[in-house]
This record gives structure tokens, C-alpha cells and sequence, in this order.
């Protein structure tokens, strides 16, 4: 019968699409292939982790699979990921945790299987090396301290300051803020009983620029009579800046936030914003996957290996290896 | 039409009309065996019973949420809701089994709960939540998807629930072990959770097919009107019809959890298209009255066959997406297709 056949159109179409996809497809493997996963693979952030392990496994000559969860933030994809690579039984996995709890199993599993895992950017629970091989990430309470303490000199070490903290429960930036005001706070070795005085170090700022500028809006009388203020991620330093430009303050107080974005450094070029605390994540990428390499050589690693932040001023901003920081 | 005129004209048409079903029926299984074909020839690794093993697990969530959402498409109906619903489960069951309540207590709730939800819609529908004022499904579960979800965040304060422990001992006993598998045996190569989901496609299967709830799902879906007009008593069908949905939500829920046990605000984003496109790839008709359980798992395996095999091939996000429209697009250009060549074939 002469029938047209949809059906048959269907199987070829999508025969096609097949093909086309095995055009995309990768050379067998024959070096060590190592799986690195990250939270996400669309924020900026996440393609400068990629562009580092992409290098590290150039340079030490890996096959480096990315593959983020296809919705950002969706822990049971990551879940799914992890599985999917361990049935494959790629040679290590580096893996950045959506959930401090909800990828334990998944990664006991992998290590039960001998695939060595690396974990970087957000902790997990569980102990280098028993769990996990080792834990790669910025030190959090080190980098808020380099900012605090750069307030600090900055204020001469007297007066009076304020912290827009970000998220209740946010243990990056909890751990941040605490760094920062030890440091703040410390007494200068030579002026004894002298330091400064945390006037304000309970408001949050919330999630976005949006709600950080009400917040600090609201706290514009303490802002006034303070000499410095810390922010401790992006979204409450940006908040931060606009309600001092609303205020008319920006400039005539010291300011030192965290992590960089455009409207940031070009607010630190203007002498908005004294310094601005910056995370390495290119480097965090390469030492992750570096790690995994060495693991796999059978040397040894540390369990915890720091990859650094560096205070971005506006004198130092020219350097190369700060201006790769930036951009 | 050339076929030859010479026998009786009933006679091919109902034997042209029987090939259709068939072909109707068969076309879903015989996408999944092209697409399985295709990554079992181009994929590395592909093939290997391990990975089998994990497509059928990862597959088990999207599945119960289908299963149900068949139902609802079969009758005319949509449910934009199930993800929100399914989030708000996991964090049903955390509450549960933190107030003490075993691990059975918590998966009989979760699914109870998602039955109350689907009642709710249902409700909605057909005008007995607000009297006298049915809405469109669309609306409702519009509107439901994000109050769900706001309730499900409220309830753990816009944070994850954790499961506590209890002298070491994590308070949700077997829960994991749905989705996890035993370490060996039958339930080791299929975890429970297929089972489970091949059950309650079973079952949903016989109701669509075998009992007069399933006819009056046909045949509202098919024409509203005429089904009231013949008798069918729609509301309290529609009313049943998505209960019935809502436990396969809750099921889901319950899946979602033992694969990340915690109750979770955020989980299922996004599910409710996964589901449409299941169902919509797998034969349904988005305007009701035709669709089958089978044809929407086989539409569950060839996206999650996509998503596995796509990975393997080391295709960027951005590919698999593309890919995955591609078959979306294609099933319902097929489904149109088809509705035409049928028209032709009975005037």
C-alpha cells in the first residue's frame, strides 16, 4: 500500500539527528579521562573554574569531561551525574557540591568503586582523605580576614565600623564576615586598648543587589557615624554602593567589598570602593583538577589545599595578573 | 486513497482502521528502539547492563509524575503544578519523619499528600473549591505551580529540610534504599522504585482501559460535551480523575526523596515539562482523548536515553537541549500528521 508514512519520516529524522550528534563526538579515550562537575555551567564564575581545568588537563595531559546539571542548581541532576560517571568508571571525578549533605552518598559510592574524588568550591560533609581526597577552595574566613584587616589600616585602626552581612545560613559568606570582623576588630599590635568598634553587625542583605540597597538604606544612620564598611559577597557590595551614592556618600567613606563585576570595578576605578577581595576560581579549577591527577599518580595530597583570594586595589589593578582576575 | 476498491469498503476500513491503532500504538516503541539503537551503536558505553541498569533508575521520578499526568491529558485536562507538588512531598515526608513518624507512615503520607493536591485541582476544575466558578486546568495549576512552590519553601523557612538522626541512626530507615537498590539480587540490577512505578503504570493502565472511570476519561477528553450529554456525570470524574494524578504525584515525591533524601523547596524544577513532553512524544493528544500509559513511558526512556546517551558522547548542555526539542517537535509534527491522514482516511 502506497500510505504516506509519517512514522518512517520520524525514524529517519531523528537518525539524522543522531548522526549529526556523533559528528560532535569526542576520540576515544586513551589518556585518563577525569569528570569534573560544577554547580552550573552559565555564570561567569563557572567559565573561568572551566577555562582552569581545561588548562590543567592540557598541561598535565588529561581528558577533562565538563558537565554541569542542565538546570542550575538542581541537586538530583548533579545526583544522576555523579552516578552516570562512576557506571562509566572514568578514572576521577571532580566535583563541586550543590548540597553539603545530598551528594555523601553519591561520592561514598564513587569511592567505594576506586574512583578518587576531588571536591572543590563548597564543602562537603564527610573528611579528606577518607571520604574524599581532598578539598579544594578558596579559605573563606582567610580571604574575608585579608579584606578586613585592609579596613582596618585603612581606618588607622580607630573609629567605627559596619558589615552588611548576605545570607542568613550561607556558610561561604558566614565564614567571610567572620574572618572580617576578627580582623576589623583586632587590637593593633603597639596601641593597646585601642580597635575599632563594630557598630552594626547583624543586618543581612538578602539575595539580591535589590534587597542589600533597602537594607543598607535602612541602616543609612549608622552608615553616616561609621568611618568603614565591609560587604561580603557581590550583591550586598553592589547594594551597598548604590545606597551610598543615594546617600551622597560613596567616596568620603572607606569601602571594601567582594568579588568583582563590572559596575564594581568601575566603582573602585572612580574611588568608590577602596578594595575589592577577589577569589581565583580559574586557579581553583586548575588546582582541583591537578589534585585529581596527582592522586592518580599515586602522590600525595594535602586535604585541604587553599586556592587564595587577593585584595584588588586601585593600584594594583593594571597588573596582568590581576587584571586576568577581573575580566 | 489508492489502495483497490474491490472488497468490501467496510471491511478495509476497519482493517485500515485496526493498522492505524496498531501503528498508533507501536510507533512510541519503535522511536525508543530507533533512539536506543542509535546510542548503543554510537555511544561509548553505552551499552553496558550497568548503565541500562541506571537509565531505568533515573527514569523511575519523571515516570510516576507521567503516569499521572497521563491520566489528566487522556481527559482533557493539564497539570502545570506536579514539579511544585513534588517538592512540596519531599518536604511533607522530611516533616514526617522528623516528627518521629517510620519510614512507611512517611511514604504512605507523601503520596497521600500528593492525592490531596490533585484533589485540590480537581476541585478547582470543576467549580466545587470556589462554588458555581469552574476554571480552566491551565489557570489553576498555573496558579498552583508557584503557590506550591511558596508553601513547600515557607514550610523549611526558604531552607532545605534535613532528616535528623537518632543515635547515629538516620530516622528515615529503607527510604533510600527505593531508589538506591539492595547491594545484590533482583532488587540490586531493578531498584524498587521501577517495580514500584511499573505497578502503578499497570494499574493506571487497567483503570484507563478496563473500568468505566477510564471510558468516561476517554470520552470527556474526546468531546466534553457530548459526554455530558450522554450521561457521564463530568465533574465528579474530572474530581477522581486528577485524585487519582495527585497519587502519582505523590509517588513521584516519594521517588524524589529517596534519591535526595531531604526535603527539598527547589527539587522538580522544571518536571512539569519533562512530563508534558513525555506524554505529548509517548502518542497523547494535548486536546484529550487519546494517549496511553505505555506510549508515555516509552516517551520517559527516549528522553532519558537522550540525556544519558548525550553525555556520553560528550555533547556540550547546550547540544542536549537542542536535541531534546528536536524529538519533541518532531512527535508532535508525527501526531498531526497522523490526525490527518486519519481524517482523510474515515470522510
Amino acid at each position: 500500500m502506497n500510505m504516506p508514512t509519517p512514522r518512517r519520516t520520524t525514524l529517519g529524522v531523528l537518525g539524522l539527528l543522531l548522526a549529526g550528534a556523533v559528528g560532535f563526538a569526542a576520540a576515544p579515550p586513551e589518556r585518563k579521562t577525569i569528570a569534573v562537575i560544577p554547580k552550573g555551567t552559565t555564570h561567569v564564575f563557572w567559565k573561568s573554574v572551566e577555562a582552569g581545568a581545561k588548562k590543567a588537563g592540557e598541561d598535565l595531559g588529561v581528558n577533562i569531561i565538563w558537565k554541569g546539571p542542565m538546570t542550575e542548581n538542581d541537586r538530583a541532576q548533579q545526583v544522576q551525574l555523579v552516578q552516570q560517571f562512576v557506571s562509566e568508571k572514568v578514572d576521577a571525578l571532580v566535583l563541586a557540591p550543590l548540597d553539603h549533605k545530598a551528594l555523601v552518598q553519591p561520592v561514598k559510592a564513587a569511592t567505594a568503586k576506586n574512583i578518587p574524588v576531588i571536591i572543590f568550591d563548597s564543602a562537603l560533609e564527610g573528611q579528606a582523605p577518607k571520604d574524599f581526597a581532598s578539598f579544594v577552595a578558596t579559605d573563606s574566613e582567610k580571604a574575608g580576614a585579608l579584606g578586613g584587616d585592609h579596613l582596618k589600616t585603612l581606618m588607622g585602626g580607630k573609629g567605627d565600623a559596619i558589615i552588611l552581612r548576605y545570607l542568613a545560613g550561607s556558610a561561604s559568606t558566614d565564614s567571610r564576615e567572620k574572618g572580617a570582623i576578627t580582623a576589623i576588630t583586632a587590637i593593633t599590635a603597639g596601641k593597646a586598648g585601642k580597635a575599632i568598634k563594630m557598630i552594626s553587625d547583624n543586618r543581612y542583605g538578602g539575595a539580591t543587589s535589590a534587597e542589600a540597597k533597602t537594607a543598607a538604606l535602612n541602616m543609612l544612620d549608622d552608615i553616616k557615624k561609621a568611618g568603614g564598611v565591609f560587604c561580603p559577597n557581590e550583591s550586598t557590595t553592589l547594594g551597598m554602593l548604590l545606597a551610598l551614592r543615594q546617600a551622597g556618600l560613596a567616596g568620603k567613606i572607606k569601602f571594601v567589598g567582594f568579588d568583582a563585576s563590572p559596575p564594581l570595578v568601575e566603582a573602585l576605578k572612580k574611588g568608590e570602593i577602596d578594595a575589592l577581595v577577589v577569589q581565583d576560581p580559574r586557579g581553583m579549577g586548575y588546582k582541583a583538577v591537578e589534585a585529581a591527577v596527582k592522586v592518580l599518580r599515586g602522590e600525595k595530597v594535602d586535604a585541604r589545599i587553599d586556592t587564595g583570594a587577593v585584595l584588588v586595589t586601585k593600584d594594583n589593578l593594571a597588573k596582568p595578573e590581576i587584571k586576568a582576575l577581573i575580566e | 486513497m489508492t489502495a483497490p476498491v474491490a472488497m468490501n469498503p467496510t471491511d478495509r476500513l476497519s482493517g485500515l482502521r485496526r493498522a492505524k491503532r496498531v501503528l498508533a500504538f507501536v510507533a512510541p516503541l519503535l522511536a525508543l528502539a530507533v533512539v536506543w539503537l542509535g546510542m548503543f551503536a554510537f555511544a561509548p558505553g553505552f551499552g553496558a547492563w550497568d548503565n541500562q541498569r541506571l537509565i531505568l533508575t533515573q527514569a523511575a521520578i519523571v515516570a510516576a509524575a507521567a503516569i499521572g499526568a497521563t491520566i489528566v491529558i487522556i481527559a482533557g485536562g493539564i497539570d502545570l503544578s506536579v514539579g511544585s507538588a513534588v517538592a512540596l512531598v519531599t518536604m511533607f515526608i522530611a516533616l514526617l519523619l522528623n516528627r518521629g513518624a517510620g519510614p512507611l507512615v512517611a511514604v504512605l503520607g507523601g503520596i497521600a499528600a500528593g492525592g490531596v493536591v490533585g484533589l485540590l485541582i480537581g476541585g478547582l476544575v470543576v467549580g466545587w473549591v470556589l462554588p458555581r466558578l469552574p476554571l480552566s486546568p491551565f489557570i489553576v495549576t498555573l496558579a498552583l505551580w508557584g503557590a506550591l512552590r511558596g508553601v513547600a519553601k515557607g514550610i523549611g523557612g526558604n531552607q532545605p529540610i534535613y532528616v535528623s538522626e537518632s543515635a547515629g541512626e538516620s530516622n528515615m530507615g529503607w527510604l533510600p534504599w527505593l531508589m538506591n537498590g539492595s547491594d545484590s539480587g533482583l532488587l540490586h540490577e531493578i531498584v524498587p522504585a521501577v517495580w514500584l512505578v511499573a505497578a502503578c503504570g499497570l494499574a493506571v493502565t487497567l483503570v484507563l482501559n478496563r473500568t468505566i472511570l477510564g471510558r468516561r476519561a476517554f470520552a470527556i477528553g474526546g468531546n466534553e460535551h457530548a459526554a455530558r450529554i450522554c450521561g457521564v456525570p463530568v465533574p465528579a470524574t474530572k474530581f477522581m480523575l486528577y485524585g487519582l494524578a495527585g497519587l502519582c504525584t505523590g509517588l513521584a515525591g516519594v521517588l524524589q526523596f529517596s534519591f535526595v533524601p531531604q526535603g527539598d523547596p527547589t527539587a522538580a524544577q522544571g518536571l512539569e515539562l519533562k512530563v508534558i513532553a513525555a506524554v505529548v512524544i509517548g502518542g497523547a493528544s494535548l486536546s484529550g482523548g487519546a494517549g496511553s500509559v505505555l506510549g508515555t513511558l516509552a516517551g520517559i526512556l527516549i528522553m532519558t536515553i537522550v540525556d544519558n546517551g548525550c553525555t556520553k558522547l560528550r555533547l556540550d548542555n547546550w547540544v542536549q537541549e537542542i536535541v531534546t526539542g528536536g524529538i519533541i517537535l518532531i512527535a508532535v509534527a508525527v501526531d498531526r500528521l497522523r490526525l490527518r491522514a486519519q481524517r482523510a482516511g474515515t470522510s
